[in-house]
């Protein structure tokens, strides 16, 4: 991008990279710089007097401008998984131990107000294996205030349990969204995006008793998502809010705020809150506190049922922590800490009962250079 | 065929509607205008790896999933 040389091109390209800075796809003309990232993540799930599943994920991601007109963008990930998952509800809990492998590459080819990227992806575990293509792009009006995105996602993916409860058993999913990012003014700038799923074939989880899921499954959601900076302190505001709803039957309301509050020498502290909301699915079996230690049996004239915890009703709220630190323009540095709690009871309606509580929490270091 | 559900025609309208009212009531934003905006802090996905954690960590715990993007793999988690 010759117009970057000076310094005068420089502020007017980043101010022309709006909106959406480090989505896949923009119409708002390739990267004037590469950027590697790696980031390390501990994830710790658990129940009163039981810890649940452990994630120890390092991950790696670069971005690379090949020419004005190109960039490819590759991201590595590695889960090391173990400790515990329960078979029912929050009963029967037995070991796990797997080792996740995925990775995805994306090659985008900017215009001059519009871009299109495409993605490979593959990711691999001892019992399952996943590849999927997905297609992006973007337009943006040429003074750059609003800019219109669509995606059509499509995997495959291929499930063996260690159990041989099934073989070979296989998973489509259908993936689509629609976007709309609008600038509002100087200081504040709004996304709609509309996402719909289609998922068929082997949807269960083969870990758990007393457990069949439907075979298909379509999902839709629709998320809003509101960036303000603010005028006195240089803090920025972050909001979204997410609607969705599935062919299951649940449906759940998903709400974020983030609030980024700059520092001296470089730093920034970003304190943030989640709340979510979720109706259980049509299928899922509420616990009989009668059948205790054992499952809690499905009406008979059920054909679909499901005993999963993450089927249920219930309210959820993830509190979290981000220090971040940039002492330089090309180098930066960040913390974040989290914990999420999820109870029945918080469910706004008549939650599901007899679950125990169940909470996590993870903490997270990351490293990134531009160049 | 399957009717579109009603969250996916709410959706259309909205995107329509956001559309149509930022072309007739919003003042276009100025190049020179757009500092504030271009700062990291402002865009939608500012850091890929942290997204992709919270969208692999929150897709195993709750049965709700998804967001302003396509996914291309899944994983065994849900």
């Amino acid at each position: 991008m010759a117009a970057t040389e000076s310094l005068g091109g420089r502020i007017l390209a980043a101010a022309l990279c709006l909106p959406g800075l480090a989505e896949p796809a923009h119409a708002d003309g390739a990267p004037d710089q590469g950027l590697i990232a790696f980031k390390y993540l501990d994830y710790l799930d658990y129940q009163p007097g039981r810890e649940r599943v452990r994630i120890r994920a390092p991950s790696l991601h670069l971005l690379l401008p090949l020419s004005s007109r190109w960039a490819l963008g590759a991201t590595a990930i590695h889960d090391a998984i173990s400790g515990a998952s329960p078979a029912f509800h929050t009963r029967a809990i037995s070991q796990l131990q797997d080792e996740r492998h995925a990775a995805d590459l994306t090659l985008t080819r900017f215009f001059d107000d519009a871009s299109l990227g495409l993605t490979a992806a593959y990711s691999n575990e001892a019992d399952y294996r996943s590849r999927g293509l997905a297609l992006s792009g973007s337009w943006s009006t040429e003074d750059r205030n609003r800019s219109w995105s669509a995606g059509l996602g499509l995997s495959k993916d291929v499930i063996n349990p260690v159990t041989r409860l099934v073989v070979d058993e296989k998973k489509r999913v259908l993936d689509w969204t629609l976007g709309l990012t609008q600038v509002l003014n100087p200081r504040q700038v709004l996304q709609l995006t509309l996402g719909h799923n289609r998922a068929r074939g082997y949807l269960n989880d083969p870990y758990k008793v007393s457990h069949e899921r439907p075979r298909a499954r379509h999902a839709t959601r629709l998320l809003l998502r509101f960036n303000q900076h603010l005028e006195d302190g240089g803090q920025t505001l972050r909001w979204s809010l997410r609607h969705y709803q599935d062919s299951y039957g649940v449906r759940a309301q998903t709400a974020g705020l983030e609030f980024v509050q700059p520092l001296p020498w470089s730093f920034s502290l970003t304190p943030s809150l989640r709340l979510h909301n979720q109706r259980r699915a049509a299928f899922y079996v509420e616990v009989d506190p009668e059948a205790a230690p054992f499952a809690t049996q499905p009406p008979e004239d059920w054909l679909q049922f499901s005993l999963d915890q993450r089927l249920s009703s219930f309210g959820a709220r993830t509190l979290g922590l981000k220090l971040a630190w940039q002492p330089t323009p090309d180098w930066t540095a960040d913390v974040k800490l989290e914990h999420y709690a999820q109870r029945g009871d918080w469910y706004l309606g008549s939650g599901s009962t007899g679950l125990a509580p169940f909470a996590a929490r993870s903490w997270q270091v990351g490293l990134s250079r531009s160049f | 065929m399957r009717r579109p559900s009603w969250l996916v025609l709410l959706g259309l309208l909205g995107l329509l509607g956001l559309s149509g009212l930022s072309a007739c009531s919003i003042t276009p934003v100025q190049p020179w205008e757009k500092g504030l905006l271009a700062k990291k802090a402002m865009g939608f996905e500012a850091d890929r790896l942290e997204a992709g954690f919270a969208e692999h960590i929150y897709t195993s715990k709750e049965a709700a999933a998804g967001g302003a993007g396509v996914g291309a793999s899944g994983c065994g988690c849900n």
